[in-house]
């Protein structure tokens, strides 16, 4: 089901028997046809196990299920949407970032910490985001947020990415982060240029940028 | 070489030159980079020294390097100007970045400051090259020939560049005072040759509230 843009801060979905999507709870802002909307005490899919990991994971934003046959229009605060479409790969985003998503993708949670060994458990002390992050893979559409407009630039390999962890929005791909400084003793004595930490992003792939430094 | 990445987001792409950027503006880039801080309000003793008498606290930062480096503040509106060795007068906050040739400065601006709630001096950016300024929605820019002057909401003012003479007007009248203002009690004023920025927004400003 791909999302169709009505504009920059809202999405519309077109939902069909047989097919469920998910969406951030409370992200409904218009509906036609038969749909219903239930609270998924899961946070999601995947189970107990997976549930119990993004508990522990504080990646545990509610989620509802939406069902039926008609269209739904989401939105959430007046943020940028960003649509996604996933061929086969994995996207990484922060939960509370997750406006709506495909019932088809499987999700899950990955610990960012094991990338980039101790300044990858740094990461989320900077950047304000946990150590664990969303993942979504699978065949699909995401609907992202952001605040102001999103920017997609490519990662290949041998031109690695640094982008500012709290203009980080999403990535996907098959892409190692870890957390580079530019730390210098100038740094150290309150000289910096604002711009001591960022994400390195290397591999294959594409990262989403936001156009602001403010987190949701 | 400044472009824009949609409204909101601007790519300059570099070879080992330098640009001058806000402070923490930086939200992604690729290939080598350095980011150093500058004192900005102009450069040397002179320049430090006006910094702190005017309150004009410009926070810069030199970024040199290979590759392409993205730009953008709070989801701000990004319009490039072009400088051709005439000067731009932008408030400090509206500007996100200029070619590292150009020079930057503050200058008195006389009463508009006042009103306008920005301090009484405005940053100035002088010489040959590009600036990147920023506004609140995406911002107009109005000609102003000796024929034609133009009045503007000093909250809405961002930029102005060219020959121009700036003059602060006050429609405040007994009527105002006693609460019957229309809203609108004080414009700047521009007469001569040259362009003005405004922004489809307005700040609050002291005279906003008149």
């Amino acid at each position: 089901m791909p999302f169709r843009e009505v504009n920059a801060r809202m999405v519309e979905a077109t939902v069909v028997p047989g097919q469920k999507m998910f969406s951030q709870r409370g992200a409904m802002l218009a509906y036609k046809g038969d749909v219903s909307f239930t609270p998924n005490m899961q946070g999601g899919q995947g189970g107990l196990a997976s549930m119990i990991g993004r508990r522990v994971a504080n990646e545990a934003t509610p989620l509802m299920t939406v069902e039926g046959n008609g269209t739904v229009m989401f939105g959430h605060g007046g943020h940028h949407i960003q649509v996604i479409n996933l061929s086969g790969d994995t996207l990484y985003v922060e939960a509370d970032r997750l406006l709506a998503f495909d019932g088809t993708l499987q999700q899950g949670t990955m610990f960012m910490g094991s990338q980039g060994g101790v300044m990858g458990m740094v990461r989320g002390q900077v950047t304000g985001q946990g150590l664990f992050t969303t993942t979504l893979k699978g065949q699909g559409a995401v609907a992202v947020m952001a605040h102001g407009g999103v920017i997609e630039l490519p990662i290949t390999p041998g031109r690695a990415v640094h982008v500012d962890p709290q203009a980080y929005v999403a990535h996907h791909g098959d892409v190692r982060n870890k957390l580079s400084t530019a730390l210098g003793w100038r740094d150290m004595v309150g000289r910096g240029s604002g711009e001591a930490f960022q994400l390195e992003l290397s591999g294959n792939g594409a990262v989403y940028v936001q156009a602001s430094e403010e987190k949701l | 070489m400044f472009r824009l990445q949609g409204s909101k987001v601007l790519a300059v792409d570099m070879t080992g030159d330098a640009v001058k950027a806000k402070n923490g503006s930086m939200v992604a880039y690729d290939g080598q980079m350095a980011f150093k801080k500058m004192s900005g309000g102009g450069e040397g003793i002179r320049g430090m020294v006006t910094r702190r008498l005017t309150g004009e606290q410009m926070v810069m930062m030199e970024v040199r390097g290979q590759g392409t480096c993205y730009f953008a503040d709070r989801a701000s509106e990004i319009n490039l100007v072009n400088l051709h060795g005439d000067k731009l007068y932008v408030e400090s906050s509206n500007l996100l970045c200029t070619d590292a040739g150009l020079r930057t400065g503050t200058t008195f601006t006389g009463l508009r400051g006042g009103a306008s709630g920005n301090g009484l001096f405005t940053t100035t950016v002088e010489g040959t090259g590009q600036a990147a300024i920023m506004s609140d929605g995406s911002a107009v820019v109005l000609r102003v020939t000796p024929q034609y002057p133009l009045s503007v909401d000093p909250g809405a003012y961002i930029a102005h560049q060219g020959n121009l003479q700036q003059q602060f007007q006050s429609g405040v009248t007994f009527r105002t005072f006693m609460g019957e203002g229309s809203g609108e009690a004080f414009q700047i004023r521009f007469e001569g040759d040259g362009l003005v920025y405004v922004q489809p927004s307005e700040r609050n400003t002291i005279g906003g509230e008149v």
